[in-house]
């Protein structure tokens, strides 16, 4: 193992790469299904509307306990939370424009990615924004605003309180656009590594190629991007 | 004016008189059976008729004697039997799709029906409704066997009517309630259905009906409506939503296109846009307004508790919600573009 991964750090740790195909999957399959439950008239790839309804809240709750687990590792186990998800003062002066100036104009010119990932720091800051509003904001209130229209009968008081069942199964549906509207750009970026598939294989098998092993890389000359 | 009225009524005492008299051997009218039959202390709570419910019913304009037509002047010291007329007699067609059910075995007639508190469907609320049906299907029964198949059972229950998918209808119509949270005192939480009293404490002096109908057309607006769900002084009452058949028929039977959730759950042409306000009267029972067209589908304050998925969505939401996706696609397409045209640049 060591031998093998000389040139590498372990940036991935397990119970994140459960996680994230976890969600990835199930964010698909919510997609799909929910696409059928809004749109019955013209989506029936699930077959039956039950299944449909099954299924989504199904991988609902999926998606839902592993946002709970990937929150309790950063949070109690790996204790890196705060450290890789919020953006720090420096971040916001000088950090997120450095980083959208790279993504938008120096990558062109073929320069180096300013931002090197390392377990303690994995994400850019402009990633750090972008998966804090995702993984604070988005997923916790999708989860909850699908939490309770599964249960529309128990909690109608509270429903009632919060502005109506229609204001809910709107939030949720936009909130929805919004993380499909992730998967494209999200997937995308993940291709800006050394090669197309660098950084997707490191979600698979946790290791990250060190800046410097580029040399040992057969086609080894574009420079590291991440994503 | 008067005078015409008064001849009417002669006539209508004529046709009536003509029409009875071979029929029945008693000259007592309404009044006085009522007399005896109106109070439980003159013949006991089984013999009582409640004359205010009774007397506004279309039942009642035909007299009790059209009914009970061998009543005798001497009754009930004749000790002779009364006969009661059977409901098929005048009502032909809902009364023979009835018996033609296997329910027929199961209920009669007056099992469902009180003879001298008959209601139209569009005076009764869905819980109302259910009472009948409740006598011999026990709330929880039905409940468990319901929710085998049907997600959320107790939702689609409190919501929808049994004969909603219990009878067939030529088509459907949404019926907005007001309902209130209920009273600690009342032992549960949740909401009811506002009756004609608690309402009567919002409009005050008012109608009922201006709670919502505030120019008092006997229509309800849309803009009626947002102004009704955004009031903060009516932050208790809710608008609930049913769906009801839009007219009464008796083949009580379990239809199986109603286990396809799209029956309800897919907006078809015209779906979910004819709806109605159904107002508490003081008597007891409920009275229509209409709405108007596409309340059900407004985006968010024609009727904010009131979403079935599928058929209520909203369309301005569906833009947006197009957009945001589209918007994803941005930086694939854009960056990708001169990623592809740069491509040199990064060949170091
Ligand atoms: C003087 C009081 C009195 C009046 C007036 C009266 N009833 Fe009755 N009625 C009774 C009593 C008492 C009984 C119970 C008799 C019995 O059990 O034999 C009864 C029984 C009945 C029954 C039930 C009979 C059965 O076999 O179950 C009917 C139906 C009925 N009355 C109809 C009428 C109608 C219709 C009128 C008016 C045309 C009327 N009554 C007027 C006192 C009255
Ligand atoms: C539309 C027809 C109809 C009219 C009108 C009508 N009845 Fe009846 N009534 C019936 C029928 C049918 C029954 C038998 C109900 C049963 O079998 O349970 C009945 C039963 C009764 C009974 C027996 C007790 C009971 O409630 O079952 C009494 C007493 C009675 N009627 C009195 C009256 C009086 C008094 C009036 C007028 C004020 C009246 N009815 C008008 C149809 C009618
Ligand atoms: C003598 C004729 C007659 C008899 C008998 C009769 N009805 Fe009716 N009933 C009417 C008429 C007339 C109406 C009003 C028109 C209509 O809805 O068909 C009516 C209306 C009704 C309504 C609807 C009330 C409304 O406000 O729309 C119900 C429910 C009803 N009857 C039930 C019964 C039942 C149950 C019986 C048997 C116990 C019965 N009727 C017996 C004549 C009768
Ligand atoms: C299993 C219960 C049940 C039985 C049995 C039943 N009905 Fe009904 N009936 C209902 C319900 C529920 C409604 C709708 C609510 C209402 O109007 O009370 C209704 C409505 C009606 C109406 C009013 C229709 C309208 O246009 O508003 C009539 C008339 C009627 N029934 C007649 C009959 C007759 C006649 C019989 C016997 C042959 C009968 N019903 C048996 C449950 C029943
Ligand atoms: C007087 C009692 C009584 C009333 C009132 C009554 N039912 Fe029933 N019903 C029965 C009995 C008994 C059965 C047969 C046993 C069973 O399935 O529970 C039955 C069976 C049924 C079935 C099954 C029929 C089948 O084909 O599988 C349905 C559906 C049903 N009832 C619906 C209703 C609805 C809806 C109402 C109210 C509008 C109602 N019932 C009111 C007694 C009643
Ligand atoms: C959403 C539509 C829907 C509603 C609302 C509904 N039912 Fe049913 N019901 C069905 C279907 C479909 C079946 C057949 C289920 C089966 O075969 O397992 C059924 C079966 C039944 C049965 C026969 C099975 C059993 O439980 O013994 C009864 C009785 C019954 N319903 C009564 C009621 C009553 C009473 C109500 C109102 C409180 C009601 N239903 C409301 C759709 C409905
Ligand atoms: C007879 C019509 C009808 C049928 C059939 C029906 N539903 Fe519903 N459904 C409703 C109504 C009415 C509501 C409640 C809407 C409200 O009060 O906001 C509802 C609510 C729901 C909800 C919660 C709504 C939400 O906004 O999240 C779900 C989930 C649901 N239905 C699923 C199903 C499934 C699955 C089936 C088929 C097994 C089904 N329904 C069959 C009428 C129906
Ligand atoms: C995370 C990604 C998710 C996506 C992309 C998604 C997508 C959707 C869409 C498009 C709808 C139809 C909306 C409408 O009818 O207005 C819907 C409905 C619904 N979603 Fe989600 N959803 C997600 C997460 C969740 C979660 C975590 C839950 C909770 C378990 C959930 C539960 C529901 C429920 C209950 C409905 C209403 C229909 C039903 O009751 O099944 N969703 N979802």
């Amino acid at each position: 193992m060591a031998e093998e991964h000389q040139d590498q750090i372990y940036l991935q740790p397990i119970p994140v790469r459960i996680w994230h195909w976890l969600n990835a999957f199930g964010i698909v399959t919510l997609t799909v299904s929910g696409a059928q439950i809004r749109f019955p008239d013209y989506i029936t790839w699930l077959g039956s509307y039950k299944s449909a309804i099954y299924l989504h809240n199904t991988a609902g709750f999926v998606v839902a306990i592993s946002f709970s687990l990937w929150f309790f590792y950063y949070t109690f186990v790996a204790r890196t939370m705060a450290n890789l998800y919020v953006p720090k003062v420096d971040d916001f002066k000088s950090g997120i424009l450095k980083q959208v100036k790279f993504y938008f104009l120096t990558y062109f010119l073929g320069w180096e990615n300013p931002h090197h990932p390392t377990p303690d720091s994995k994400f850019n800051p402009m990633q750090k924004s972008v998966y804090l509003a995702i993984m604070f904001v988005m997923m916790p209130l999708v989860s909850l605003s699908g939490i309770f229209l599964t249960n529309v009968d128990p909690l109608r008081g509270l429903i009632v309180m919060v502005g109506g069942l229609k204001l809910l199964a709107g939030l949720h549906f936009l909130l929805a656009c919004c993380l499909i509207a992730f998967i494209p750009t999200h997937v995308y970026l993940a291709t800006l590594g050394r090669t197309p598939t660098d950084h997707i294989k490191t979600m698979w098998t946790g290791w990250e190629d060190e800046e410097e092993g580029h040399k040992k890389e057969p086609e080894g000359s574009t420079p590291t991007v991440s994503s | 004016m008067k005078r015409n009225y008064e001849l009417n009524r002669l006539w209508i005492a004529l046709l009536v008189a003509v029409f009875l008299l071979p029929l029945s051997v008693s000259a007592m009218e309404m009044d006085d059976c009522l007399g005896c039959h109106g109070y439980a202390d003159e013949v006991g709570e089984e013999l009582f008729i409640d004359a205010d419910k009774f007397t506004p019913t279309v039942h009642a304009e035909m007299g009790c004697v059209t009914c009970h037509e061998s009543v005798t002047d001497e009754h009930p010291y004749d000790g002779e039997a009364v006969s009661s007329a059977d409901c098929l007699d005048c009502h032909e067609e809902l009364g023979n799709q009835y018996i033609a059910t296997a329910h027929a075995e199961n209920a009669v007639c007056s099992d469902c029906h009180n003879p001298h508190q008959v209601y139209g469907i569009e005076a009764v609320s869905g819980p109302e409704m259910n009472k009948q049906c409740s006598q011999c299907h026990e709330d929880a029964d039905v409940m468990a066997s319901h929710a085998e198949w049907l997600p959320q059972a107790s939702l689609h229950i409190a919501k929808l009517p049994c004969i909603t998918c219990h009878t067939s209808a030529e088509s459907y119509e949404i019926i907005l309630n007001i309902t209130q949270k209920q009273e600690k005192e009342e032992g549960l939480t949740g909401y009811r259905f506002s009756s004609y009293a608690d309402l009567k404490k919002y409009s005050g002096e008012k109608e009922v009906q201006r709670v919502i109908d505030i120019d008092a057309d006997n229509h309800i607006s849309l803009a009626e409506l947002r102004t009704f769900n955004r009031n903060p002084a009516y932050s208790d009452l809710h608008l609930s939503g049913t769906m009801v058949p839009n007219e009464v028929s008796h083949d009580l039977s379990t239809l199986d296109n109603r286990y396809d959730c799209t029956f309800c759950h897919a907006s078809g042409p015209g779906s979910m846009q004819t709806s109605f306000l159904s107002f508490p009267t003081e008597g007891g029972t409920y009275r229509r307004m209409t709405v108007d067209e596409g309340a059900m589908l407004d985006t968010l304050y024609g009727t904010p508790n009131f979403y079935m998925t599928g058929s209520t969505r909203s369309a301005a939401l569906n833009i947006i919600g197009l957009i945001i996706i589209c918007a994803g696609f941005i930086m694939p397409i854009g960056h990708g573009t001169l990623r592809f045209l740069t491509r040199k640049n990064r060949q170091h």
